[in-house]
């Protein structure tokens, strides 16, 4: 029985390699604190040659509170709900926009460069939650692990990228940026921006629970036509 | 004092963890949303209907959001396994991938810079002043 199989083992390292993640992040801004956490622990793994498996006990004990943290983005949401409800119904429609465009383009891109349908379908549901695009690649007959694969490089990418790129078209409006974030990298994405700016955050909370409504439901009417 | 908060802190994972549950109990019954999303708009809704107060869950929320991305790390980690199946497919994958997040941000950003209104002046097109918490530029 070695130290790595204890989940509190992976429970300590993954806290210390996020705290270091963090410390870093908050040193140098362009670091992203989840790709910092990351390395340290597969290294480790690596060097131990043991098993994702093996680390994911402890792990699990962590991705388990996503759950409690999807219903706690209510909160963000609620705070700035009378600023939102004035523009609700037009930072849905942008939303189911942006929740098509995703779905689209990702399937067609895939499709253009010669993927198999499983990992087309696998590909359409990458903007949103894990959880959620999960359960959308399953209804599309996807592979889940490329899935998770594309749903947390999005999520990692779209964290770092979208700001700037948002900046380079004069993108300015917290609730567009926030509206933009969401859409396109879900929890990594509003999760960026919960360290910076509330009212990002909470379009970005909306947006993304909105998302994965939109998506969840426009995957029905896409597993209809395909059928 | 510090007992109180300490309790205070408890509440509000209880909570959260009950409306987590609510979610996935919904969804067990067959609604199409996963039990998470559920959870979230269920507690939504009790928390505009005065059921759950803000401040039952204030601190409990704060620590969960603002450490998410430790939730998202194990899962990132899994990544490991997957080299395999995804360098059979990296270019379509990637190529997937980028241009579809430079569509959702671009399209979501530009519609939403020209349909939403000015942060400043939200008052004047909802009626609504913006909330200041004080937390804007925390980091």
């Amino acid at each position: 029985m070695n130290a790595i199989a204890h989940p509190a083992f992976s429970v300590a390292l993954t806290i210390a390699a996020y705290s270091l993640g963090i410390k870093l992040h908050n040193q140098w801004k362009w670091v992203p604190p989840i790709v910092v956490a990351c390395v340290p622990i597969i290294v480790v793994l690596l060097l131990c040659h043991e098993p994702y498996a093996v680390y994911n006990r402890g792990g699990n004990l962590l991705s388990w509170w996503l759950g409690p943290a999807t219903v706690a983005l209510a909160t963000p949401m609620y705070r700035n709900g009378k600023v939102l409800r004035a523009s609700l119904p037009r930072l849905a429609l942008i939303v189911v926009i942006g929740s098509i465009v995703g779905m689209v383009t990702a399937g067609v891109t895939a499709w253009l460069f010669g993927a198999p349908l499983p990992v087309v379908m696998s590909a359409v549901p990458k903007s949103v939650t894990t959880p959620i695009a999960i359960e959308v690649c399953r209804e599309l007959k996807g592979i889940p692990q490329i899935t998770i694969a594309m749903v947390l490089l999005t999520g990692v990418l779209g964290a770092s990228v979208a700001p700037p790129l948002l900046r380079l078209v004069h993108v300015r409006n917290h609730h567009a940026i926030g509206a933009a974030t969401g859409t396109a990298a879900h929890g990594i994405g509003t999760a960026s921006l919960v360290r910076r700016s509330e009212m990002q955050a909470t379009a970005s909370s909306w947006a993304m629970a909105a998302a994965g409504v939109f998506t969840s439901l426009l995957a029905i009417l896409l597993r209809l036509f395909l059928h | 004092m510090i007992a109180r908060r300490t309790i205070a802190f408890l509440r509000g994972i209880a909570i959260l963890t009950a409306f987590l549950f609510i979610g996935q109990f919904l969804h067990g019954l067959g609604v199409p949303i996963p039990g998470g999303v559920l959870g979230l708009i269920v507690f939504y809704f009790a928390l505009s209907a005065g059921v759950v107060q803000l401040d039952w869950v204030d601190a409990a929320s704060n620590l969960l959001l603002r450490n998410m991305v430790l939730l998202f790390v194990p899962l990132t980690v899994g990544l490991m396994d997957m080299v395999g199946l995804l360098s059979r497919q990296a270019l379509a994958i990637a190529a997937s991938l980028l241009v579809s997040l430079a569509a959702v941000v671009l399209t979501t950003g530009l519609l939403g810079q020209w349909l939403l209104p000015p942060d400043n002046e939200a008052a004047e097109n909802g009626g609504a002043q913006p909330i200041r918490t004080g937390r804007e530029s925390a980091s």
